[in-house]
């Protein structure tokens, strides 16, 4: 009963707080106040409803809104309860930061318009996990999109920020075209709108009709999700927003796709097919793979961390699509796994995704700069930054006892199940998806290792990087409450595996939570009994704390400390400046060599000639990465657009008798068809 | 039984309707545009008259009063205010010369009874011929609008349109809901406001209020 209260008291804040937040545009740090005032609070009240539904039940709030589409009403189950509960604890954390982070808008943009949909955003996307009604949920699912649309193009006057929006604004409407056309599929099926409809009506669909809504709904959310090739609207729109806003879009807005796709194939469709898995596996795994290949060479700290989104996007695509092949063969308790993983990897992804998109919003905020290659030394100047970023980086890397480690361990382990599977092939399959998976951790950790040490350690490359100053307190709260979070939720997954089976018990059909923990260990088993591998991130974490400061003792105690000598370094007979560190490119250039078939790098090196062969001064060298997808897939398909909307231009004449001709035709030409 | 006199009567009211019609797409003039106009609104509103009486329907007269009040007088006032107004030269300026368009019209009147004969077979109401005069008069007000040049031509265009609608509602149904038809009015008479409002605009813009000058208004 109380939740239910808090969950209408939450709409209620946000939907007063938001208009208000607007309307005191023209006082700067009031309308900051207000608006983030408004979001945290309105978030809290998230949090608690989530946290009451997944340890009490859920339940179900009808709206007394009489439509033809059905009872509009949000329902709050499990798995709604988990979504929720990511999204309030981003957009808390990510409230608290935005206080600080918006200071530097002050007189350039209006800050009470930010506010006003920020609060909106975070409620549509709360709507989206609770709606049960198709119509509703796309009311929600377009207030969601278009809400993020603005604030992408909050900068507005930044050049290219406007052409990254339009382009979101394009794709988003590509997806959500699909999934209303999957719903309408459905709707002629079961006969209503309603959610709890469709999951009875989908036995007695024909194979060809689940096959096409399964497909439609999974370019729909996949464009959401940004699945490889639907992808390419994030590394336009993350570095144009601002990075709050970054830090939310990418962290739990792309996951109310996963949301639907779970709710989707095992609430609504069931999974029969296994090649809906497979199909689902492999978008997953090239999306992982090719996404972490192009954050490794990107400079740009957004960008990077927007490929990386693409990456994890495909993590979890991976999980899901293992648990959907274990359940169409029937191995209910595999795919249970399966699903935990991938829900336990949508709560880390969020967790450690949020903070370093505000790491990299702090970076900018302090350095004026996205690009790495003019960074460096930041971890003198900001320290604390550097610290949280650094555990988000830990934990993007999975290195134990992170929330990321545990959450792709899981998958790994899940996905070595395979064994169990009766079929040659997919049992061929899930070993290559695993090879690909390891080698974008892999890669993943390499990117990461990049970004960190090109932008914080070192020298600074650049005036403004040396001018940097740590931020403000509460942008440091919000970075500090993710960080610590990614940290707990590791450690603690003992305690929060067990709630992820809760939810996805219900859509699976079997629960695994007796046999998934034991005390502080987490355990895989074997239905046929046997242990098949076992965990303890506490342990780990224990271990890590009594380890470090023991060898630093140790080494400091018997290793000697050795002589000092102060002298300059060895440096060839020219001085060492920032100019002779190692640069991001340099870095990852061995793999754009070795991978060049995929990035068909562009190299050009030009120097002018000098009387001595021996002196060049003037020396350029570039290096571009040709972008594959945009060209031999996005670019035939505008420019066909375009030459078809020339051709039909001669249409438009711009003479109102023409257009009224054009009407008179068409008038007498249907009656004559309608006589005969 | 019905009365052969409002039968006779609603058959003239039409057949001066369809007149009108052809009348309208002759004349070269503004000044004759208008009074045809408004002789026609008064057939109507007298067919409309008759109608009521037969019927015995309050509301029609009602409506009968005030399409003759606003289309027989309101209407054709204002639109010649404007005409003087901005000093239009007198002649139409038709797209398509007279005698061309009145064979188009001719044309499209037999078009109107073709498409009509099935329904007027199964009719049993009074004004069951009226049917093919209002989709004649439609047809013809909407080539009025594309075969005459300026913005006033336009809106008269329109109005004809509109007279063939109402008629075609009276034909088929005796009228619409009172409240419908209010509505109509109402559009009809601020789509008139403001398609005047237009042509001053275009006047003072281009000099004139040939409507083909706004084609340099496209990309």
């Amino acid at each position: 009963m109380i939740s239910e209260n808090l969950f209408l008291l939450l709409l209620a804040i946000a939907f007063l707080g938001a208009p208000i937040a607007a309307l005191s545009n023209a006082r700067p740090s009031l309308s900051t106040k207000v608006a983030f005032g408004v979001s945290s609070l309105s978030s809290l009240l998230g949090l608690v409803v989530a946290a009451d539904v997944l340890l009490n039940g859920g339940f179900e709030v009808e709206i007394p809104l009489h439509s033809i589409f059905g009872t509009f009403s949000f329902s709050v189950d499990g798995l709604s309860a988990i979504f929720l509960l990511t999204i309030s604890l981003v957009t808390f954390a990510v409230s608290l930061y935005s206080l600080g982070y918006v200071g530097h808008y002050k007189g350039k943009y209006p800050i009470g318009l930010m506010g006003f949909f920020f609060i909106l955003f975070y409620a549509s996307m709360v709507m989206v996990v609770t709606s049960s009604n198709a119509i509703m949920f796309l009311i929600m699912w377009e207030t969601m999109s278009v809400c993020s649309y603005f604030l992408v193009i909050y900068e507005s006057r930044e050049r290219g920020t406007v052409g990254s929006g339009l382009f979101y604004l394009v794709m988003t409407h590509i997806g959500t075209a699909a999934i209303t056309v999957g719903f309408i599929l459905m709707y002629t099926q079961s006969g209503s709108f309603d959610f709890s409809s469709f999951g009875s009506a989908a036995s007695g669909m024909s194979g060809l009709m689940r096959s096409s809504v399964f497909v439609l709904w999974l370019i729909g959310f996949g464009t959401k999700a940004g699945i490889i090739p639907l992808h390419i609207w994030l590394p336009m729109a993350h570095p144009a927003a601002p990075s709050n806003i970054s830090a939310l879009m990418s962290a739990v807005m792309v996951k109310t796709a996963i949301y639907m796709l779970v709710r989707c194939y095992f609430d609504f469709l069931g999974v029969q097919d296994p090649w809906w898995g497979v199909l689902v596996l492999a978008v997953g795994s090239i999306s992982a793979l090719l996404g972490v290949m192009y954050a490794l060479i990107e400079s740009d700290i957004k960008r990077m961390l927007a490929f990386s989104t693409v990456e994890n996007m495909g993590i979890i695509l991976i999980a899901l699509g293992t648990a959907m092949l274990f359940q169409s063969y029937g191995l209910s308790e595999f795919a249970a796994l399966a699903l935990i993983a991938a829900l336990m990897h949508v709560l880390s992804h969020a967790l450690f995704k949020s903070l370093l998109f505000m790491g990299a919003g702090s970076v900018l905020y302090a350095a004026h700069t996205r690009n790495m290659e003019m960074l460096g030394g930041l971890a003198k100047r900001m320290p604390y930054t550097s610290l949280f970023f650094f555990i988000g980086v830990l934990s993007v890397a999975a290195i134990p006892p992170t929330a990321g480690f545990v959450s792709e361990w899981m998958i790994f382990q899940s996905m070595l199940q395979s064994f169990n599977f009766p079929d040659m092939v997919v049992k061929v399959i899930m070993p290559v998806s695993l090879g690909t998976l390891a080698i974008t951790g892999a890669m993943a950790a390499a990117t990461f290792l990049k970004a960190f040490g090109i932008t914080f350690l070192a020298r600074p490359r650049s005036e403004e990087a040396e001018q940097a100053k740590e931020v403000p307190r509460t942008m440091l709260v919000g970075m500090g409450t993710m960080a610590a979070l990614c940290v707990l939720v590791g450690v603690l997954s003992f305690s929060i595996l067990p709630v992820l089976d809760n939810a996805a018990s219900p859509l699976i059909g079997a629960s695994i939570a007796d046999q998934l923990t034991n005390g502080l260990m987490i355990n895989i088993d074997l239905p046929t009994g046997g242990r098949f591998s076992q965990v303890s991130p506490v342990f780990i974490a224990v271990l890590l704390a009594i380890i470090f400061p023991t060898v630093f003792l140790l080494a400091g105690r018997y290793g000697g400390r050795g002589k000092v000598v102060q002298a300059d370094t060895w440096d060839c007979g020219t001085p060492l400046t920032s100019r002779t560190e190692y640069t991001g490119r340099g870095f990852s250039n061995p793999i754009n060599r070795m991978f060049s078939w995929v990035y068909r790098p562009k190299r050009e090196f030009q120097a002018t000639a000098r009387p001595s062969p021996y002196v060049k001064t003037d020396m350029r060298y570039t290096s571009t990465v040709v972008p594959v997808f945009e060209r031999y897939m996005y670019d035939p398909v505008v420019a066909f657009v375009r030459w078809a909307a020339k051709k039909f231009s001669v249409i438009q004449t711009g003479s109102i008798q023409t257009y009224l001709g054009y009407i008179f035709v068409m008038l007498v030409l249907l009656l004559l068809a309608m006589r005969w | 039984m019905q009365d052969s006199l409002s039968l006779d009567l609603v058959d003239t009211f039409a057949a001066i309707i369809l007149l009108t019609d052809f009348m309208l797409v002759a004349s070269g003039r503004m000044r004759s545009l208008t009074r045809l106009f408004a002789i026609q609104s008064l057939a109507l509103g007298g067919l409309a008259a008759v109608v009521a009486f037969e019927t015995k329907a309050e509301n029609i007269y009602i409506i009968a009063v005030l399409s003759v009040a606003l289309k027989a007088i309101v209407i054709p006032r204002f639109i010649d205010y404007t005409t003087e107004k901005i000093q239009v030269k007198k002649e139409v300026e038709p797209l398509i010369k007279i005698p061309g368009s009145l064979l188009i019209c001719a044309a499209l009147a037999l078009l109107a009874y073709y498409v009509t004969e099935p329904i007027m077979d199964l009719g049993t109401a009074i004004t069951g011929n009226c049917l093919a005069i209002s989709f004649a008069t439609v047809l013809i007000g909407l080539f009025l609008m594309v075969s005459r040049r300026k913005a006033i031509t336009e809106a008269i265009g329109l109005l004809v349109v509109e007279n063939g609608v109402f008629l075609a509602a009276i034909a088929m149904t005796y009228s619409m809901p009172m409240i419908v038809e209010l509505g109509v009015f109402f559009d009809v008479f601020v789509g008139v406001v403001i398609m005047v409002v237009f042509a001053f605009r275009i006047n003072r813009t281009f000099d004139s209020i040939d409507a083909t000058s706004l084609r340099g208004l496209k990309d």
